[in-house]
C-alpha cells in the first residue's frame, strides 16, 4: 500500500464502528473520526467495556447455583459497560483494532 | 462539543453483531503511511472537537484509568462492607454527611461528585432496581435494622427527594453547570417508585426506632428527627406545583422545626469516611475527567436547606394575584433575596409564575397583559373595553378593535411575561437576558406603533395640540412598550452596580448615565399621564349622567394616576440619587483621590470603555445613545465649578431622601380599597421595605462624604494643597456597601503619615 492507498483505506473507515483494546484489557467501542501517523485514534459516542471483576463472576456463579440444580463449569458474565463519549486513545496503549 | 445531556446514542449494538473483523495490521500499516502531522478525519469533525476529548490512560483525564500495579478488583469496588453492623452514631454522621452531599448538589454540583461516591447509595442504584425490593445494600441484608431498616429508608427518601428535585429543574429554564448540573449517569433516582412507599419505610424506621432500649435517648432523638425530616421534606418537595391548590406550607415548616434539633445533635455523629468513595466514577457513565469530591460543611448544609425552606414558604405570599405592579413587585423582591434563592426554588417559581399561559394558575397571560395596559396607559378605554362578543357585526369600529387588540395580546403576552420572569435566572444570565430582550423590545415598540396608528383611525381619538406644535397623539401600546424598555434600561445599570462590572473610574459616567434614563423615563411618564388627564376630561364631559359606569370609570382613572404616581415618585428617587452620586465622584475623579482599577499604561480609554458599556443599547433606537463627545462632557459637568458640584450633590441627595421616605410610605404593594382589611405585612413586603430604608441609609452616607469632601476641599484651597482624601469604594457584600445598587464612596481623611 503506497500513501494514497493508505489514506484511501482509513478514510474508508471512517464513521464506521471499531473496537479498540488496550494495553489494561479494557475495549472501547465507538464511532472512528480520525487517525493519524501515530496511530491515536478519536472515538466518537464510545463505550467503555471491562472484563467483570472478579467478585461479580462470584457472584453470578452463586446466581447460577441457586438457579439450577446441574453445575456447569462455565458461567455467563456481561462485560460492564458505561458511556463516556468522545476519547482519544494514544497509540501506543492499543493492542487490538477491530472493525464492526 | 456536546454538553452531557445531549450526547444521543443508540444503544450499544454490542450483542447480536456479526463477528468483528481483526484489522489491526491493515490499520497499522496504513497509519504508518501517513506523514507526520497529517490526519485522516471526517469532514465534519474539527480540530476544535478534538480539544474536548478525553485522553484514555491518562490518568488527569481517563476516569476509567487504572494506574499499572492496582489491583483492579480494589480499583473498581471497595472494601468497604455495607452489611457491617453500624453504631447510631456512626448512622447519624452518616446521615449527616449525606444530607451535606444532597445540599452540595443543589448549589450546583455534580452528583458524581456528591452523592455518587456515596457506597450505600451506589449499592442502592446499581444494578437499577425493579421493585422497592430490590432497592438495598446488598442481596442478602445485613443484620442490623440500624443498617436494613433505619440508614435504607433515610437513603431511599433522601434519592426520592432528589428526583422531585431534579425532574422540576430539568423542567424549567436554568444554566446546566452553572447553576445546576442535571447528569444522572445512567442511574435512575427512583423514579418509577410512588411516594408512599419512601413514606412508609420511614414510618417503620421512626417506629423501630422508637422501641429500642438499648440506644441512648439523645442518639435516638438525633435519628429520629433526621428521618422526619426526610419524611417531612419529601412531602414537601412531593407538593411541587400543587402548592397552588394545597396552600399548604405545613410541610416545610416542620422541616425547619427539624433542623433545629438536628442542627444541635450535628455532633453526636460519627463521620464515616470510608463509605464515600471517588472510585464510583469508574463505573459512570461520564463524558468528563475525573474530578474531586466536594465537601461542603454541616454549617452550611443546614443554612441552605433552612433558607430553601423559608423561600419556599414566603413564597406563599405572592400566589393571590392582585394586579400587575403587586405581581412584579413580590416576584422581583423574592428572588432578589441574598443569597438568591436555591435552583430549586426559582424552577418552581418559573412553573408558578406562568404554565400553560396561565400566571400563578389562576390569570390567563393576556388578563395580565390587559390589566397592565388598564393600569398604566388605557384606563376605562375603548381600545380594552371593545369585544367580539358583544359587537358582532365585522364593519362597527368596535368588532375591528377588538381583533386588533387580540392580535397585540396575543404577540405582546408572551414577551411581557417573560420580563417578569427573567428574575428567576441567577443574576448574570438575568443581567444578559435583559441586554438581549432589549433589542426584542425595541422592535416590539416599533410594532406597537403600527397597531397604535391603526386603532387611532378605528376609536377617532383626538388629538391633543400643544402650544404652536403639531396634533399628537396618545399612541398608548407603544408608550407602554417604551416604559418596559426604559425600566430594563435602568435595571440593567443598576445590575451593572450590583455585579460590581464597573470599575471606580467609571462610576462618574455610570451615575450619570441612570440619571439620565431616569429623567428620559420621567419624561415620558408625564405624556402618559397628559393624555390620561386628557382622556378623563373628556370623559367626564361625555357622560354626566350615568352613574353606574361613570363611578367605575372615575375608579378605574384613579388607579391609574395613582400607579403613575407611585412610579414618579419612585423613578425621582432613583433619578436624585443618582444626580447626587455622580456630582459626589465627578469632584472626587477631578482631584484625583478616586481609586482606578486600571493602570495608567493601560490600553483602555474612557472612549473604549463607554464603548463597551453601551454595547448593549447600540442597536436601540429609542432612546437615542449619546454620543460619546456629550457624554464625555455632560458626565465630566465641564465648565461647572467644584463648589457648584457640591452644591448640586447636597441639593440632590436631600431631595433622594425626601423621594426615598415618599417611596417607603407608598408601600410595596398597592392596596385593594375593596378589600374588608389589610392584610398583616408579609415577609417579602419586610424585604422591600428593608431594601429601601437600605437605599436610605446609602443616601445619608452619600450626605457625609459629600460634607468631608467641601471640608476638605476649603482646607485644601486655602492651604493650595492637594485634597487630603482617602477614598475607598466599598465592595458588593461588605458591610459598608448598604445597597448592591448604590455604591457609596467611603470618605476619609488622610492620616498623616509618621
Amino acid at each position: 500500500m503506497d500513501h494514497d492507498q493508505s489514506v484511501q483505506y482509513l478514510e474508508g473507515l471512517l464513521g464506521r464502528t471499531l473496537r479498540i483494546h488496550t494495553t489494561d484489557t479494557r475495549m472501547f467501542v465507538g464511532l472512528f473520526k480520525c487517525t493519524d501517523a501515530d496511530r491515536n485514534i478519536i472515538l466518537a459516542n464510545s463505550f467503555e467495556y471491562r472484563m467483570p471483576t472478579t467478585s461479580a463472576v462470584q457472584a453470578a456463579a452463586h446466581e447460577k447455583e441457586s438457579w439450577s440444580e446441574a453445575k456447569s463449569a462455565t458461567v455467563k458474565v456481561n462485560m460492564t459497560h458505561r458511556l463516556i463519549g468522545l476519547i482519544v486513545i494514544p497509540g501506543r496503549h492499543i493492542t487490538k483494532i477491530e472493525l464492526e | 462539543m456536546l454538553p452531557n445531556n445531549e450526547v444521543r446514542v443508540p444503544r450499544p449494538r454490542f450483542v447480536a453483531q456479526s463477528a468483528p473483523r481483526d484489522i489491526t495490521a491493515e490499520f497499522t500499516k496504513a497509519a504508518s503511511k501517513l506523514n507526520a502531522g497529517q490526519l485522516v478525519k471526517d469532514e465534519t469533525f474539527t480540530l476544535f472537537e478534538a480539544v474536548g476529548a478525553l485522553e484514555i490512560m491518562d490518568s488527569k483525564m481517563d476516569s476509567g484509568y487504572i494506574a499499572p500495579g492496582e489491583n483492579l478488583a480494589q480499583a473498581l469496588e471497595d472494601d468497604y462492607d455495607v452489611r457491617r453492623p453500624l453504631t447510631p452514631e456512626e448512622v447519624v454522621g452518616l446521615m449527616d454527611q449525606l444530607l451535606c452531599h444532597e445540599v452540595a448538589w443543589h448549589k450546583g454540583h455534580p452528583l458524581s461528585q456528591t452523592l455518587f461516591t456515596s457506597i450505600y447509595l451506589d449499592k442502592l442504584l446499581w444494578p437499577v432496581p425493579r421493585t422497592m425490593d430490590d432497592a438495598r445494600f446488598d442481596r442478602v441484608p445485613s443484620d442490623s435494622p440500624l443498617v436494613n431498616l433505619v440508614l435504607r429508608a433515610y437513603c431511599l427518601a433522601l434519592v426520592k427527594a432528589c428526583d422531585f428535585v431534579h425532574i422540576r429543574v430539568a423542567t424549567e429554564y436554568y444554566y446546566e453547570e452553572e447553576d445546576f448540573v442535571s447528569q444522572l449517569y445512567n442511574r435512575n433516582l427512583l423514579s418509577a417508585f410512588d411516594v408512599s412507599q419512601f413514606h412508609r419505610l420511614l414510618d417503620q424506621a421512626v417506629a423501630w426506632v422508637a422501641e429500642q432500649t438499648d440506644i441512648d435517648q439523645k442518639l435516638k432523638d438525633a435519628i429520629r428527627c433526621r428521618l422526619v425530616f426526610r419524611h417531612e421534606f419529601l412531602s414537601a418537595l412531593h407538593q411541587d406545583v400543587e402548592v397552588l391548590e394545597t396552600r399548604s406550607v405545613e410541610n416545610f415548616a416542620s422541616c425547619i422545626a427539624q433542623l433545629q434539633p438536628l442542627t444541635e445533635t450535628v455532633a453526636l455523629g460519627k463521620p464515616v469516611p470510608d463509605a464515600f468513595s471517588l472510585k464510583i466514577q469508574r463505573k459512570l457513565a461520564s463524558t468528563v475527567p475525573p474530578r474531586p469530591m466536594v465537601k461542603i460543611t454541616s454549617g452550611d448544609a443546614l443554612a441552605h436547606l433552612k433558607r430553601l425552606c423559608q423561600d419556599a414558604i414566603d413564597m406563599q405570599q405572592m400566589l393571590d394575584y392582585t394586579g400587575p405592579s403587586n405581581f412584579k413587585t413580590a416576584v422581583w423582591t423574592l428572588l432578589s433575596r441574598k443569597p438568591q434563592p436555591s435552583i430549586y426554588i426559582r424552577c418552581l417559581l418559573q412553573a408558578l409564575i406562568v404554565s400553560n399561559m396561565t400566571i400563578l394558575g389562576a390569570v390567563p397571560v393576556k388578563e395580565f397583559l390587559h390589566d397592565e395596559l388598564a393600569e398604566l396607559v388605557l384606563p376605562a378605554n375603548i381600545l380594552l373595553q371593545a369585544n367580539t362578543d358583544e359587537v358582532e357585526v365585522p364593519s362597527d369600529p368596535r368588532f375591528q378593535i377588538a381583533q386588533k387588540m387580540d392580535g397585540f395580546m396575543k404577540r405582546f403576552a408572551q414577551p411581557f411575561v417573560d420580563t417578569v420572569r427573567c428574575a428567576c435566572l441567577n443574576r448574570c444570565r438575568m443581567r444578559r437576558t435583559l441586554c438581549h430582550t432589549l433589542v426584542d423590545w425595541d422592535n416590539l415598540q416599533m410594532e406597537a406603533e403600527d397597531i397604535d396608528l391603526e386603532l387611532r383611525t378605528l376609536s377617532a381619538e383626538p388629538p391633543l395640540q400643544f402650544q404652536g406644535g403639531e396634533p399628537t397623539w396618545s399612541f398608548p401600546l407603544s408608550s407602554w412598550a417604551y416604559h418596559q424598555k426604559l425600566v430594563q434600561f435602568r435595571l440593567i445599570l443598576q445590575m451593572g452596580f450590583e455585579l460590581s462590572i464597573y470599575s471606580p473610574e467609571e462610576l462618574p459616567g455610570m451615575y450619570w448615565y441612570l440619571s439620565h434614563i431616569c429623567s428620559t423615563h420621567l419624561g415620558h411618564i408625564d405624556r402618559i399621564r397628559t393624555f390620561t388627564v386628557a382622556a378623563r376630561k373628556r370623559d367626564l364631559m361625555s357622560t354626566g349622567d350615568r352613574a353606574g359606569t361613570s363611578s367605575q370609570k372615575a375608579s378605574a382613572f384613579h388607579r391609574s394616576f395613582h400607579a403613575l404616581e407611585r412610579l414618579t415618585t419612585h423613578i425621582i428617587a432613583v433619578d436624585a440619587f443618582a444626580i447626587a452620586l455622580h456630582a459626589l465622584y465627578v469632584v472626587l475623579a477631578r482631584h484625583n483621590v478616586l481609586p482606578s482599577a486600571s493602570s495608567s499604561q493601560a490600553y483602555s480609554t474612557d472612549r473604549l470603555r463607554y464603548e463597551i458599556r453601551m454595547k448593549p443599547f447600540i442597536p436601540i433606537t429609542l432612546p437615542e445613545l449619546v454620543p460619546y463627545e456629550e457624554y464625555q462632557r455632560e458626565a465630566a459637568l465641564e465648565g461647572d465649578s467644584d463648589a457648584a458640584i457640591l452644591e448640586r450633590a447636597s441639593k440632590a441627595i436631600a431631595e433622594a431622601r425626601k423621594a426615598w421616605e415618599a417611596t417607603l410610605a407608598n408601600g410595596a404593594f398597592i392596596d385593594d380599597p375593596s378589600a374588608p382589611t389589610q392584610p398583616p405585612p408579609s415577609a417579602i413586603e419586610e424585604d422591600w421595605k428593608r431594601d429601601v430604608k437600605n437605599t436610605m441609609r446609602s443616601c445619608i452616607g452619600t450626605s457625609l462624604a459629600v460634607e468631608a469632601v467641601k471640608k476638605a476641599l476649603s482646607t485644601a484651597s486655602t492651604e493650595d494643597k492637594p485634597l487630603n482624601l482617602e477614598v475607598i469604594v466599598p465592595e458588593v457584600g461588605s458591610k459598608s456597601r448598604w445597597h448592591d445598587w448604590w455604591v457609596v464612596p467611603q470618605v476619609s481623611e488622610k492620616k498623616a503619615k509618621e
